[in-house]
């Protein structure tokens, strides 16, 4: 009976604020929204740095007949250049960091310059000698790049050492800042919907303080007199979070695993699977965010 | 039932207190008037009861219990035991008469079979049979007080508190609300009632406590509204005022 009481009354307090409770749900889902966009964000870069991090290579390019680097002055790499390095990384120096190496002669480079580049008129203009041979060095230990680096860098017939995580930490870095934006963006918006549930709450509260003045009266206990008012609020920022999480879902799903990846093929994408992993944090965040407020706010407002 | 023992009650330090070291009390089954004027504390006195305030010093009783000792989570259980029904009726307007007093058993969680007995059988003491579809709107001023007596008795509380119950009433229709509350006093329950009204007082003949700037100043039984102890220089200290209220009507013309 109490329930179905409590219930009955939630159903009428949101039925009687209607307009504060949409604009309760809309700020919660705009907020909550930018919460898990940067929540996604952290899971496509770790997503990222666990897919590339094994894959990537510390390459050290040699000398073709096009280079102007000053290690090149003598022309193409030589035969014995190229056997002196790949003596080097077997020498007891280097070999501790390495796990293992391949050398990549300009016919392989070639080919998997035109796999990589297959939907570009580019394969066209460019023919085998224009590309590089080069040694591909798989690191024990990715952050000890520098030691290959100073090693290799000023031999002859090397034109240049390149280590592929540069360029990923230089996304990885951006996305980042992008999650630190929308985590700035969502505190912001979160803040606002405080405010809003906290004026709704107390809204809520005055217009029905007929009611909870008799109810004060008759020896309603705090629970049943403060739940309604609690509930209402959490309720209205918990449709708030689904709204969020759906939208997210739909990005994910849409977006990220449709459009984005036709684009970049080898771009591993969160799946909208992973998302779900973000929507209760959401609905906690939301829930907890709404019933602290809405909890002390009463407090205030609501006598009991 | 009720007992009061050197409550003072201030709320503003600079003005004289609300009730100034009242004791008094108030046996079970008993009907008692509290009269005064406006502002001789007879709201305090109730407030007191229903620990809605905390008395500055001395302590209030209610059913044995000093309710400075009442925790705070345990006031409702408290303020069950008390029913209380005001001037204005505090009805909700978007109920109608049974909803209205059934509210009063859904908040403390009754059954809803309890309440389907319970409620008709008030409204039937209350007078109101048949009306339980009426909103309260459709009702006149006398019913609709009634609706609240019925709203404050339905849970069968052992003390009923009215304060100005016949304030908006005409004199034939609080004679009507009088009825109703003897009766709910007929049946056991301590009835105390705070009231302006002369006619209704000295028909009643109960118990009558006057309150005047916080101090009790009578405590008389089977009274009237006015004291039937003559005050000594009371008569001439009330033709000196209105001469004396009629020479500033008088200097102000002119």
């Amino acid at each position: 009976m109490r329930l179905a009481f409590i219930l009955g009354e939630i159903g009428s307090g949101l039925r009687r604020n209607l307009s504060m409770v949409v604009s309760v749900v809309l700020v919660t889902f705009v907020s909550l929204t930018f919460v898990g966009a940067a929540g996604m964000l952290q899971l496509q870069i770790n997503q990222m740095k666990g897919y590339w991090y094994d894959k990537v290579q510390v390459a050290i390019f040699l000398c073709n007949d096009s280079s102007t680097a000053t290690g090149c002055a003598s022309g193409a790499v030589t035969k014995e250049q190229q056997d002196n390095l790949a003596k080097m990384l077997d020498s007891p120096a280097v070999k501790p960091y390495i796990s293992d190496y391949q050398f990549e002669s300009q016919a392989d480079a070639f080919k998997h310059f035109k796999e990589q580049f297959s939907n570009s008129p580019i394969v066209d203009s460019v023919t085998q000698d224009q590309l590089p041979s080069s040694f591909r060095i798989n690191m024990k230990n990715p952050e000890k790049y520098q030691i290959i680096s100073e090693t290799f860098s000023s031999q002859p017939g090397v034109e240049t050492v390149s280590d592929q995580r540069q360029v990923l930490e230089r996304i990885f870095e951006w996305m980042n800042g992008a999650s630190v934006a929308a985590m700035v963006v969502a505190a912001v918006m979160i803040f606002c919907a405080v405010l809003l549930i906290t004026t709704t709450i107390r809204l809520s509260a005055f217009s029905r303080r007929r009611e909870t003045g008799i109810m004060r009266l008759v020896g309603a206990s705090k629970t049943v007199i403060q739940l309604p008012f609690i509930l209402e609020g959490v309720i209205a920022a918990v449709v708030g979070a689904l709204l969020a999480s759906g939208t997210l879902w739909l990005v994910a799903q849409f977006w990220l695993n449709g459009d984005l990846s036709r684009q970049f093929l080898n771009t591993p994408f969160i799946s909208s699977t992973q998302v779900l992993v973000i929507a209760p944090v959401l609905i906690a965040l939301g829930g907890g965010l709404a019933g602290i407020s809405s909890l002390l706010t009463l407090r205030r407002y609501l006598k009991v | 039932m009720i007992r009061f023992e050197n409550v003072t009650k201030v709320y503003d330090p600079n003005a004289r207190p609300a009730l100034d070291s009242v004791s008094l009390e108030i046996d079970r089954g008993e009907f008692t008037f509290l009269v005064g004027a406006s502002g001789s504390g007879k709201s305090t006195f109730l407030r007191l009861i229903l620990k809605e305030d905390r008395a500055t010093s001395g302590s209030v009783y209610v059913a044995g219990q000093n309710v400075a000792n009442i925790s705070s989570w345990r006031v409702p259980k408290l303020r069950r035991g008390i029913g209380v029904v005001f001037q204005d009726f505090r009805l909700l307007p978007q109920k109608n008469v049974f909803a209205n007093v059934a509210f009063a058993m859904q908040v403390i969680g009754k059954s809803r079979g309890i309440i389907r007995e319970t409620v008709p059988e008030v409204l039937k003491t209350v007078g109101l049979e048949g009306k339980e579809r009426r909103m309260p709107h459709e009702l006149s001023g006398g019913e609709q007080q009634r609706v609240a007596i019925a709203r404050a008795v339905v849970n069968r509380p052992g003390i009923l508190l009215a304060d100005e119950p016949t304030g908006n009433l005409d004199p034939i229709t609080s004679m009507g609300i009088m009825g109703v509350l003897d009766k709910i006093n007929q049946n056991g329950t301590t009835v105390v009632m705070a009231t302006h009204d002369d006619d209704i007082v000295n028909e009643m003949r109960k118990r009558v406590v006057e309150l005047k700037n916080g101090v009790v100043v009578r405590d008389e039984a089977k009274a009237l509204y006015t004291s039937m102890i003559p005050v000594v220089g009371e008569s001439r200290r009330l033709k000196d005022a209105s001469e004396a209220e009629l020479d500033r009507a008088q200097g102000v013309q002119q």
